[in-house]
């Protein structure tokens, strides 16, 4: 495995190409080429991170900790520290931030929904809201900002008002396994959630209703011999103009307990009930898609951690085998693209949040 | 190389019991001989009427996820725990239900059993000895079965209940003899041939037992001796247990009961369990699979501790609402426990040096937490003791004193648990 | 001790102590036969009559069983009972001994001993098996057979390895073969020798428990990358060091060495460590060293030198025979546990050395003891001593080996005899095209019994296994160790085997016994087959008594009643 070595670029890098601008048209080329990916950056913290997320102005990445914090690093600062959030009890599993990048979300394992200012000099909570049983596993804001929606193990999908932390909807007649992962598609009506067994239902983001279902099962096995249900969709992202709708998660999940499975895609077209597509790496890449997300270019950026090692791999549209893979130095466990659609943000097991720059390295 | 200490020898016991001389058990009595001699172990035993129930969490369950939380540190993961109806005691959030029967429970939070193999730790934690070449040790059950079950008990005295495939196996009896092995209900299915064929009638049946029991009296009553009589004795054990084997049929429970126990396979396990100790069952094992979480240990433990505690909450409830529990021992335990340290697949990896059991009724006492581990659960700083000490802990719980009782088969003395360890006092009423 | 008996018991008594005093003088002693001399020691200790010699039925069907493993034919049973001669019992024992079923008998009692119902891992059941049926078909002496099987290290031609099976199934591990060498061989359990001198046995030193593991201390497994056959490898230098736990400070070495014979010394080794060995260690490569401390090990053990030995083997066939060991149990032969009849056993043990190891000659000379041949029924208001099996005054009783069970079983029902014609007819479809040359060729005529019976073994052999499973010890546990379970009784009372073997079909007992129409005539073949010998008046009415109480139209199922009552009494499950 690659460990980071005394000629890697130092951190923090030389400015990461032009500082971020906020927004900028996804629609518009940004001359990122995956093939140059390297890490310009290493954010340091001392415990494992667990999910990461960009704030849409690009000037702060955060990532959730099994320190039961959410942490946060400056973009603009040299070597910024890791701004703890306090407020769980539990580790954070997912982040979100609202379109205007003024507020942050996240859940953990104490099923809890908390509200923070993003750009808080010291954050503490905003609203804390009690909204599952169990672990909450996954939040998400919908693009126009009005909602956001919750998912937990208690196989409930809850739809809260961003204003004022309302309950919206409840929806828990749908999954009967615990529920990994919500996202609103780009046209803000559909609400998707998606649980251990595949099952990815499509709500009406306004009603609440069951409009449709996919079949990620493929994603899923039930081991036999060791008794337990394995896999699931571990991550959501949609393209851009809401077309295909990207899963991550695993198969062949011939030993869960020993973490013997490949990395995995399923990429559904949205419209077109057809066969979902699976993307797998090359040589059967041992381990899990923690982390997916499109490109506005088009092509998707998958990040793989595991027993095959943390990795990024890139997939151009139409195409089911890695274009190029970008080998991390520590298993890879969330995924964030920065707006300005050349950085990566990863977070890893061994505390580091490593931003990759999809740019020719400097000289 | 280790020495087994599976020998009776006088200097390992000298300093606590006298000196028993001879290969005959009788011998022990004129050298002053301070425990019971065999016969008198046994009527004791069998009028203590005492029965152990064993749940057995295959695999290495976690004793952060489940009795020792860490919550808050860098070992404790991302549950937290909660507190319990004995004032104090806190344990994993994933024990809701167990939690409300804490009084019943006495936590043991001390155990160092130095051995991370899978088979090796199953092999300790079921015979209270270290695997060693050229010996083997009975397990519990076996024991069971041969110390305290009833002479001439209908129901087998080892029953396991497990999910997979069924059947009879002497293995774990070791040198007792497999008639001491482990009646083994897959799935919680009946034992085999406990139908009567098809083509005979129940009446037929009958008929032509007591024509075997008329050539067998005109035998044995010249010839008759302790084989050939307990020879005949198992037709009448196996008459019995297949007109008793609705015991095995967990269906015959009230559906309140088996929606109180839960749907999957524990919990109509641990009902089935119920009512085999109901029934007089000397020693229930269940085994529950599968904690060797290595991957994902919180996702896999959520589930698996989630039926645990559903299951085994309302068994141990039902056991001290019958009265049950002072004549039951309890045991939960599994080879190890789990490691501290949360690997990069948010899994856990074996771990010996600090875990955690939990024992209940018979000789236990209740409400109570022995041993302790530092703040992080990395090691043990109260009341360390290994799993030897806890094998002689289970004995003295029913009234055998491994230390000082005498044992022997065909002849030869044996000692019950390793004599170079002591039962944990601090866990025994 | 019971005191004399007074009146009519005593005059046995009396007339036994005459007859052993007219020939007390030590010349005429030595001229005796062996079995006289075996059974003058045994009644010499004894202080009341013993039991009556045993009816013809009950030695016809002891006889069968320890010497051929199984129960006779209804019709070899009758034979025997009608026959006049005062010979037959010889003549039986003879007979016996020269069948097939006696190598067979002798197989499984040796497999079930030796290896202890452990696995097929590393040698093929069937070499095994065809290993030891040769070794005891052509009666090989009992050291060399031993010498066969301790100096076999798996590296021999797949058609010559299967002695091996001994070392190898225990994993070649040295702890476990020291014991069980020690154990099987020797007569002694050392286990608890291991970590310090034996704490209740002062005879079993550590230094017996080092000195028979020196021997193997040097060999590891090593499992053949091309082949995957498992063999020893073994290194040509390493010294077997031991302590006391309990003081730890003095260390001792100790070279190969039997009990307390002398220690074998190494030869000289040559200071260049390569020219120690025929193949260097290296990794894939089994290391053969140029001196082999295993190599000792067969000819030190089976040797004239060493009492234990001969004196170990002839406790273990006293046992087989007579139900008991001399010494009992048969692994713990010291001091203060001393046989029952110390000047018999060692009268057996110079005996089985000076006929240089004959198990045949040894097995006949017992069978012809009168201690043998005894009724297992105790006589009429004998003391609870007279009765106690180490005196061998009352026959003993055991119950069939899983083997024993199963063949007798088959044979009682009908079974076995099925088989044996098909293999008769097959055998001789195959041979009808030969010449009459050939035909009568004398060797083939005298192979023909060796070969139905191979042939009748293999069809059957499948149902041994099945017994062996619920009637046998578990791994590495001597058959000893079993003892009636509910779950044999439910194998025996409602498993479909047993069941499929009593419906009546084709021409098995319960389909013989359903075609007689008499309902008088059924008790004596039914009592032949099963019990081998003839019902009383009190069971020949109880037979009828049942079939009436059935009525006719119900007599196949009340015949199929009938014989499972009379297999699974105790006077079947047991060698009386």
């Amino acid at each position: 495995m690659r460990r980071p070595r005394s000629d890697d670029p130092p951190a923090p890098a030389p400015a990461p190409a032009p500082a971020p601008e906020p927004a900028p048209d996804p629609s518009a080329g940004c001359g990122a080429d995956p093939a140059q990916a390297h890490v310009s950056r290493e954010l340091p913290h001392d415990r494992p991170l667990i999910c990461c997320a960009f704030d849409p102005t690009g000037r702060f990445v955060f990532a959730g900790s099994e320190d039961l914090t959410v942490r946060r690093w400056d973009l603009e600062a040299e070597s910024p520290s890791a701004v703890p959030f306090a407020g769980h009890e539990s580790w954070v599993f997912d982040l979100a931030c609202s379109p205007d990048g003024a507020t942050l979300l996240s859940v953990g394992g104490d099923g809890r929904l908390i509200w923070w200012c993003a750009s808080a000099n010291e954050p503490s909570p905003c609203r804390t809201i009690q909204a599952h049983e169990g672990w909450a596993r996954s939040v998400a804001i919908s693009p126009d900002g009005s909602l956001a929606a919750s998912a937990g193990n208690d196989r409930t999908v809850k739809l809260w008002s961003m204003a004022d932390g309302s309950l919206v909807h409840c929806l828990s007649e749908g999954h009967d396994k615990p529920i990994y992962a919500v996202a609103f598609h780009p046209n803000g009506r559909s609400l998707i959630s998606a649980d251990l067994q595949g099952r990815i239902i499509d709500w009406d983001a306004s009603c609440g209703e069951q409009r449709r279902r996919f079949d990620a099962s493929a994603l899923y096995s039930y081991n036999a011999g060791q008794q337990v249900d394995y896999g699931g969709v571990r991550d959501l992202a949609f393209s851009p103009d809401g077309d295909r709708l990207a899963c991550g998660g695993l198969v062949n999940g011939s030993n869960p307990l020993g973490a013997v499975n490949d990395t995995a895609v399923l990429l559904f077209d949205w419209e077109k009930r057809t066969e979902p597509a699976l993307l797998k790496g090359k040589g059967d890449l041992k381990g899990v898609a923690w982390g997916v997300r499109f490109h506005p270019d088009g092509f998707l950026a998958v990040a793989s951690g595991g027993s095959g090692g943390g990795h990024l791999l890139f997939y151009h549209p139409g195409e089911t085998e890695e274009f190029h893979r970008f080998s991390l130095p520590n298993t890879a466990r969330g995924l964030d693209l920065h707006p300005d659609g050349l950085h990566l943000a990863t977070a890893h097991h061994d505390g580091k949040l490593r931003i990759t720059l999809m740019r020719p390295q400097p000289e | 190389m280790r020495c087994s200490y599976s020998c009776r020898s006088i200097e390992h016991v000298l300093s606590r019991r006298s000196f028993l001389g001879g290969l005959a058990a009788g011998f022990g009595a004129a050298a002053g001989f301070a425990g019971r001699p065999m016969g008198a172990l046994a009527a004791d035993l069998q009028r203590g009427g005492y029965q152990i129930l064993m749940i057995y969490l295959a695999g290495g369950s976690s004793q952060l996820e489940t009795w020792d939380p860490k919550p808050g540190t860098a070992t404790g993961g991302p549950f937290r725990a909660i507190e319990t109806s004995v004032p104090g005691v806190r344990i994993s959030e994933l024990l809701p239900k167990t939690a409300q029967q804490m009084h019943h429970l006495s936590l043991f939070r001390g155990l160092n059993t130095s051995e991370d193999d899978h088979g090796k730790g199953h092999y300790l934690m079921h015979t209270g000895r270290r695997q060693a070449p050229g010996v083997e040790h009975p397990h519990l059950g076996s024991l069971a079965a041969r110390f305290l079950a009833p002479e001439r008990d209908p129901l087998p005295g080892y029953i396991h209940i497990t999910p997979g495939g069924g059947g009879f196996s002497g293995k774990d009896a070791a040198f007792l003899g497999p008639k001491y092995g482990a009646l083994t209900l897959g799935n919680g299915n009946p034992p085999v041939n406990a139908d009567r064929p098809g083509s005979i009638g129940e009446a037929e049946d009958l008929a032509r037992h007591q024509l075997r029991m008329r050539l067998d009296r005109r035998f044995d009553t010249r010839r008759r001796t302790a084989e050939t009589e307990a020879y005949t004795a198992t037709y009448d054990q196996a008459l019995q247990l297949m007109e008793r084997r609705d015991v095995f049929d967990v269906t015959k429970e009230p559906t309140r009961d088996q929606d109180r126990y839960g749907s999957h396979d524990l919990g109509r396990h641990c009902l089935l369990a119920r009512r085999l100790l109901e029934a007089g069952a000397t020693f229930v094992k269940v085994t529950h699979s599968n904690y060797d979480t290595h991957n994902e240990n919180f996702d896999f433990h959520l589930e698996q501790v989630g039926e645990f505690d559903v299951s085994f909450s309302a068994l141990i409830a039902d056991l001290a609402e019958r009265g049950m529990l002072d004549r039951t021992l309890v045991i939960v335990n599994s080879e190890f426990g789990r490691t501290p340290n949360i690997n990069q697949y948010y899994g856990r990896d074996h771990w010996s040096k600090a875990w955690s059991v939990a024992l209940a009724g018979a000789g236990i006492k209740r409400g109570s937490v022995v041993g302790a581990t530092n703040e992080n659960g990395t090691e043990v700083v109260d009341g360390e003791a290994h799993g030897e000490a806890l094998f002689h802990t289970y004995l003295r719980a029913i009234g055998i004193d491994p230390v000082i009782d005498e044992f022997s088969v065909n002849g030869r003395a044996f000692q019950i648990a390793d004599p170079a360890f002591y039962p944990i006092e601090d866990l025994l009423a | 001790m019971r005191p004399m008996v007074p009146g009519a018991l005593a005059a046995p008594i009396v007339l036994m102590l005459l007859a052993s005093g007219l020939r007390s003088a030590p010349a005429a002693e030595a001229e005796l036969s062996l079995h006289e001399r075996i059974d003058r020691l045994i009644e010499a200790k004894l202080d009341a009559p013993p039991a009556a010699p045993a009816t013809d039925g009950e030695f016809l069907r002891r006889a069968y069983l320890d010497l051929a493993g199984t129960i006779p034919s209804p019709e070899e049973a009758r034979a025997f009972l009608d026959d006049p001669s005062p010979y037959k019992r010889d003549r039986l024992v003879d007979r016996l001994l020269e069948l097939p079923s006696y190598a067979r008998r002798m197989q499984y009692v040796f497999d079930a001993t030796l290896l202890e119902r452990r696995g097929d891992q590393h040698v093929p059941r069937a070499d095994w098996e065809a290993f030891l049926l040769r070794c005891f078909a052509e009666n090989v002496p009992y050291d060399e057979f031993v010498r066969r099987i301790l100096e076999a290290d798996g590296s021999e031609p797949p058609e010559q390895r299967a002695p091996a099976k001994f070392i190898l199934e225990r994993g070649a591990d040295p702890d476990l073969l020291t014991r069980d060498i020690g154990r099987l061989f020797l007569g002694r359990d050392l286990q608890c020798a291991q970590c310090h001198d034996h704490p209740l046995i002062e005879d079993y030193k550590q230094a017996h428990y080092y000195g028979l593991r020196a021997f193997l201390d040097r060999t590891s497994l090593f499992t053949d990358p091309k082949t995957s056959r498992a063999m020893l490898a073994e290194k040509a230098e390493g010294e077997t060091t031991f302590q006391s736990v309990f003081r730890k400070s003095v260390t001792h070495t100790t070279a190969p060495r039997i009990l307390d014979l002398e220690p074998i010394a190494d030869p000289e080794l040559p200071e260049n460590e390569a020219e120690r060995y025929e193949v260097a260690p290296a990794k894939d490569v089994r290391s053969i060293p140029k001196y082999s401390r295993f190599d000792q090990l067969a000819p030190s053990l089976a040797s004239d030198d060493v009492d234990a030995f001969s004196r170990t083997i002839a406790n273990r066939l006293w046992a087989l025979m007579m139900k008991r060991g001399l010494v009992h149990p048969l692994d713990l032969d010291h001091a203060d546990n001393p046989p029952s009849h110390p000047e018999l056993l060692d009268l057996l043990a110079n005996s089985i050395r000076a006929m240089d190891y004959d198990i045949k000659a040894f097995l006949r000379e017992l069978a012809r003891t009168r201690a043998y041949r005894r009724s297992s029924e105790p006589p009429p208001g004998a003391s609870e001593d007279l009765v106690e099996p180490s005196r061998f005054a009352v026959a003993g009783l055991e119950p069939l080996s899983p083997e024993q069970l199963a063949w007798s079983l088959m044979q009682a029902l009908g079974v076995v005899d099925a088989h044996r014609q098909q293999a008769e007819a097959d055998l001789d479809a195959l041979e009808a095209d030969l010449c009459d040359l050939c035909r009568e060729d004398r060797d083939r005529i005298a192979n023909r019994p060796w070969r139905i019976e191979q042939m009748v073994h293999d069809r059957l052999a499948g149902n041994v296994r099945g017994f062996v499973q619920i009637f046998g010890a578990s791994e590495g546990q001597p058959d000893s160790s079993v003892e009636s379970s509910v779950h044999q009784a439910l194998f025996l009372s409602n498993g479909p085997l047993v069941q499929s073997w009593l419906n009546p079909s084709g021409t098995n007992l319960t389909a013989r016994l359903a075609a007689i129409e008499d309902p008088a005539a059924v008790a004596e073949p039914l009592y032949l087959a099963v019990l081998s010998r003839r019902p009383s008046e009190e069971e020949r009415a109880e037979v009828v008594s049942y079939l009436e109480s059935r009525g006719a139209d119900q007599r196949a199922a009340a015949v199929r009643e009938l014989a499972w009552a009379l297999v699974t009494c105790s006077e079947f499950r047991f060698d009386h």
